[in-house]
């Protein structure tokens, strides 16, 4: 007989670990590169920068808000939806040295409120992206992967839904059911997710199904949903990442417009804080009690543009075909 | 491309359908039904509260309802509004969605043309104050706060400077001991806008007959005639201050949605143009020895316009919820108005008309946007 | 009757400024054309053929800029025009036909529109039918059906594309013609009759045309110059019976020798070795001698002169073949 002497099945699983595990450790690297190379591009673009910037601010102060009510803040007077202000003569009040932004008509802080509203905007924003992405990375991986049947159903459905002005249906909704941040977040999520956004993440699997790569898996047997989850997801990551940016931004907007019209089910918001300066009818007193509507105003406008803008930047990571040619 | 066309048609007819489905049946689905507005009253005896149930047809089984709901939106019937009894849905909607088509058609068109024309220009000439100027104030006020926009408009044009009335649809003040309605002074303003646009379309197709012998020059002396016929016309009828009235408080909420929706057809026009500019056409074109402004107009922003168009959709879209927004804050009493009253007053029978016109009014946009797309591109025309 | 040359490029240098330095692309090229004479503008690409293509038609990118010559088409010198002028003199005077794989034609407008359009540009007064004749004229001559005119692009194939493009050139009547790759990603048939065309054309009308190409085999069969560029200069000039015949340069011998023979004898198909050189750092003397066989310490260091034979000139210090002169 003059077989070779085959090893050990503990050796070839050992050295099969050990295989795997070096492939990883090369692909973490890989990964870890680009994410320089991406990083190194984004850095490039000193608006991407200003929006990462902004980003990075309204997150502090969404931090400052729970270590400010247990240090300096009491609750009775600083509380954002029960608080009153006793040391104040006349509400609004305007800023002084206690009230740094003053005090809205029912005499509550607006440092305060706005604080603690930073915090809902990002958990808002954040659920409504992951859920966005999660959806439709998976909905345009499976309808590029299968075609077929599967794919003119997810397409349709996203048509449709794109053809659904989505702040007139979520005030359609908000009579129907009690709207609250989480449900508002869920259904932001699913229009994104089985609408435009997936038909985006889908042509873009589409390029991916074609590469050799995904032709060997199948090859070496691998069953669908391993090549879709193993080969094609990944791919779509920088992509999904890029949209999860619009998301927010479209999360946040909707909540504010749905708040500002007195729609919405939640404790404190952006929105509602410009909608109770509304309907006390404060807003048309001008600069007077500027106050009441140019924080939350602000708020609103920059964390927007700054999501938004921190997505065009991401853009020209992800589309190098957008990036400026030196001519 | 009649195939194109039609597959489209049917695909919207579906679309509608399935609208129509998805609301019968998250009305279904929310706690309560279409009759506890009055169930829930307490002053109302068990057994009238049984009836009204019957009346509503809410004794039946649901696929049975989803019949009738069915057959009573495609005979019209969309049911008594709560808010305005006994006015029926199809009765205050009528009213409201000619407003609503005025205000979201000028504010679209406006800001279509506006953002093609800048978006053009500063792809053109790159760099400068005036590329920096229209890209900052464009990406600014496209992702400003809607609501708080608008009141910063109201703002300083209605209270600060008071060119403008504040909001609403007309002035009692005008409008005291006429005997006119301000729905037949606003329809008549509407035929006369409907007349000169036809008026102004057959003069331009006319022209275009004989374009090489009959320049701009002739094109418009002949529209501004007709411009001044339509005024003559108003003045002497002595509706004249009422519609110019219902006109003045058109101004800040059309501008308002111009505003916040011209830059994403400039932006989108200027990456578009950005590409055609480097097209062996636009080369060959200047090589020609055409004018400067002929290969921008006629070759780089011609082609660039195609996918702004494929685009305009959802433009157009984002119109509809904005024009919904300014309703609300300008109080113009139209369509989104009308739905936003309803959510607050519960009146369920408004909100699902509203809903559905809305629904209506974006597949229109849809079927608009693909008609014109047909039109533009003779690769799609000859297939 | 008009004597002299037609168009007199004179010492042309240009260069484009990019990140990376300054693009010597186009160095003292000078050559003349006659009326009803061909010259074919041959090199790989990179070589700045295209570049004095473009500067003979005033389409120069804006990070271009001309340093040294003159471009004299008709006695007037084109360099020195102003847009609005060099405008009226595109496509009047001097017209091109590009290649009918790129994208010329406009996708969104009849053929014979984009044809009416350019001669309406050169204030060209025309009725409606007027046009229309003149497009149909146009059309017959490069051997097209008129009623094609009514047509879009899309509707083209590549052949009937490449006509109309021709017809387009001629829309001005123009005295010269620059045909860039006129025939390249068509198929070989239609490539010679289109080439048979093209020379029957400037027959008729007493055109000049310069063929801008790679191809050795569209030179032989319809030029009568060639003239050779590299590296951005011109390295070889004659007519075009001798060039092919003996050529001296060795890059010329070289291009030759990377295509199947014209006269269809057999010989082995050797390849040029290397790339073209880096025109923002380019090699000094002569900048064939990194690629040539018999460079010396001479070419490295020292532009070479002409070497002259008959009137057929190569810019070389080892020519092919004896010559009778050189000169500086």
């Amino acid at each position: 007989m003059s077989t070779p002497e085959p090893a050990s099945a503990p050796e070839l699983m050992l050295d099969y670990g050990r295989g795997r595990a070096r492939f990883a450790l090369a692909k973490l690297r890989l990964a870890a590169r680009s994410f320089r190379t991406g990083w190194g591009i984004f850095m490039e673009s000193k608006v991407g920068m200003l929006a990462l910037f902004i980003i990075i601010v309204f997150a502090l102060m969404a931090l400052s808000h729970p270590i400010l009510m247990a240090t300096v803040w009491d609750r009775e007077t600083y509380d954002p939806v029960t608080g009153y202000a006793f040391d104040q003569v006349e509400q609004p009040a305007p800023p002084s040295l206690k009230h740094p932004l003053g005090t809205d008509p029912l005499g509550r802080d607006v440092l305060s409120q706005l604080l603690y509203s930073t915090r809902s905007e990002f958990v808002l924003g954040i659920t409504a992206a992951v859920v966005t992405v999660g959806i439709a990375t998976v909905v345009g991986a499976i309808a590029a992967y299968f075609g077929g049947i599967l794919d003119s159903f997810f397409m349709r459905l996203a048509d449709l839904i794109i053809a659904l002005p989505a702040i007139s249906l979520l005030i359609v909704l908000s009579a129907l059911f009690n709207l609250n941040l989480f449900y508002l977040a869920l259904i932001i999520g699913l229009l994104g997710g089985f609408g435009g956004t997936a038909i985006i993440l889908k042509s873009q699997a589409l390029t991916i199904r074609v590469k050799p790569f995904i032709e060997a898996a199948r090859v070496a047997g691998g069953g669908h949903f391993h090549i879709i989850f193993v080969h094609i997801v990944p791919h779509l990551l920088p992509l999904s990442l890029l949209y999860m940016m619009f998301t927010v931004t479209s999360a946040i907007f909707a909540e504010a417009v749905l708040s500002f019209l007195g729609l919405l089910d939640l404790r404190m918001s952006w929105g509602i804080m410009i909608h109770t300066a509304n309907t006390g009818g404060y807003l048309l007193g001008g600069t007077r009690y500027w106050w009441l509507i140019v924080p939350a105003g602000a708020s609103i406008t920059f964390l927007c543009s700054a999501f938004y803008l921190a997505g065009r930047a991401l853009d020209e990571v992800v589309n190098p075909r957008l990036r400026r040619r030196d001519d | 491309m009649t195939g194109y066309l039609l597959r489209r048609l049917g695909q919207m007819g579906l679309t509608l359908f399935l609208i129509i489905t998805l609301t019968f049946f998250l009305v279904q689905a929310q706690p309560g039904d279409y009759a506890s507005f009055y169930v829930l009253n307490p002053d109302l005896p068990p057994d009238v509260k049984e009836k009204i149930r019957a009346a509503f047809g809410l004794d039946k089984p649901v696929w049975q309802q989803y019949l009738i709901h069915l057959k009573n939106i495609f005979t019209g019937n969309f049911g008594v509004s709560f808010g305005h009894f006994p006015r029926p849905v199809l009765d205050v909607l009528a009213e409201r969605v000619p407003r609503t088509l005025v205000l979201f058609l000028t504010a679209t068109t406006a800001s279509f043309y506006l953002g093609f024309f800048l978006g053009k220009a500063i792809a053109w000439r790159r760099g400068g104050l005036f590329e920096y100027t229209a890209t900052i104030s464009g990406a600014t006020l496209f992702t400003a706060f809607t609501p708080a926009f608008a009141l910063m408009m109201i703002w300083i044009f209605a209270f600060r400077l008071g060119w403008f009335p504040v909001g609403k649809f007309l002035d009692p003040i005008v409008w005291r001991g006429t005997e006119v309605s301000a729905n037949y002074v606003f329809g008549n303003m509407l035929l006369s806008a409907a007349a000169f646009i036809v008026f102004a379309f057959v003069v331009m197709l006319l022209l275009s007959r004989f374009r090489r012998s009959l320049p701009s020059l002739v094109a418009v002396p002949i529209l501004l005639a007709g411009v001044l016929l339509a005024l003559l016309f108003w003045s002497l009828s002595g509706m004249g201050t009422l519609a110019l009235d219902i006109l003045r408080h058109m101004v800040l909420p059309v501008a308002t949605l111009t505003l916040i929706s011209f830059a994403g057809t400039m932006l989108l026009t200027r990456n578009s143009m950005l590409e055609t500019i480097r097209e062996d056409y636009v080369m060959a074109a200047r090589a020609k020895g055409l004018p400067e402004k002929q290969v921008r107009d006629r070759h780089a922003a011609r082609n660039a316009l195609l996918p702004v168009i494929t685009s305009l959709v959802y433009s157009l879209i984002f119109a509809i919820d904005g024009s919904v927004i300014i309703e609300g804050v300008f109080s113009w009493p139209g369509t989104g108005l009308t739905l936003l009253s309803a959510v607050r007053s519960e009146d369920l029978p408004l909100v699902m008309g509203a809903m559905l016109f809305i629904g209506i009014l974006s597949l229109l946009a849809h079927a608009i946007v693909d008609v014109l797309y047909v039109y533009l591109d003779p690769r799609i025309r000859y297939q | 009757m008009i004597t002299g040359p037609v168009l007199k490029v004179d010492d042309l240098s240009l260069t484009y400024q990019i990140r990376q330095g300054e693009v010597r692309a186009v160095q003292d090229v000078s050559f003349e054309l006659a009326r009803g004479q061909s010259l074919g503008l041959v090199g790989e690409s990179g070589c700045g053929k295209s570049s004095v293509a473009n500067c003979l038609m005033g389409l120069l990118p804006d990070n271009a800029r001309v340093t040294r010559g003159q471009v004299i088409l008709e006695g007037h010198d084109l360099l020195q025009l102003n847009e609005e002028e060099l405008r009226k003199y595109r496509w009047r005077r001097i017209a091109m036909v590009f290649q009918a794989a790129m994208n010329v034609l406009d996708p969104v407008y009849r053929v014979g529109q984009q044809i009416v359009e350019a001669i309406e540009a050169h204030g060209f007064d025309l009725s409606d039918a007027e046009a229309r004749e003149r497009v149909a004229d146009l059309f017959r001559r490069v051997g097209l059906e008129p009623q094609l005119m009514d047509r879009y692009p899309h509707e083209f194939s590549g052949g009937m594309r490449q006509r109309a493009v021709i017809a387009m050139a001629l829309s001005c009547d123009p005295s010269v013609i620059i045909a860039d790759e006129p025939t390249t990603a068509l198929d070989v048939i239609i490539q010679d009759r289109i080439l048979r065309e093209l020379k029957s054309i400037q027959n008729d009308r007493d055109m000049a045309v310069i063929y801008i190409t790679h191809d050795i085999a569209v030179v032989a069969e319809v030029t009568d110059l060639v003239a050779v560029m590299y590296a951005g200069r011109l390295v070889e000039l004659g007519p075009t019976a001798e060039v092919l015949g003996s050529p001296l340069h060795p890059y010329t011998s070289g291009l030759m020798s990377s295509f199947p023979s014209v006269s269809g004898e057999k010989r082995p198909l050797t390849v040029l070795s290397g790339e073209p050189p880096n025109l923002v750092n380019p090699p000094s003397g002569c900048p064939f001698h990194p690629r040539c066989e018999s460079a010396t310490e001479q070419c490295r260091s020292e532009f070479p002169p002409r070497a002259l034979r008959n009137d057929h000139w190569a810019a070389c210090w080892h020519p092919l073949d004896k010559t009778n002169s050189t000169a500086g």
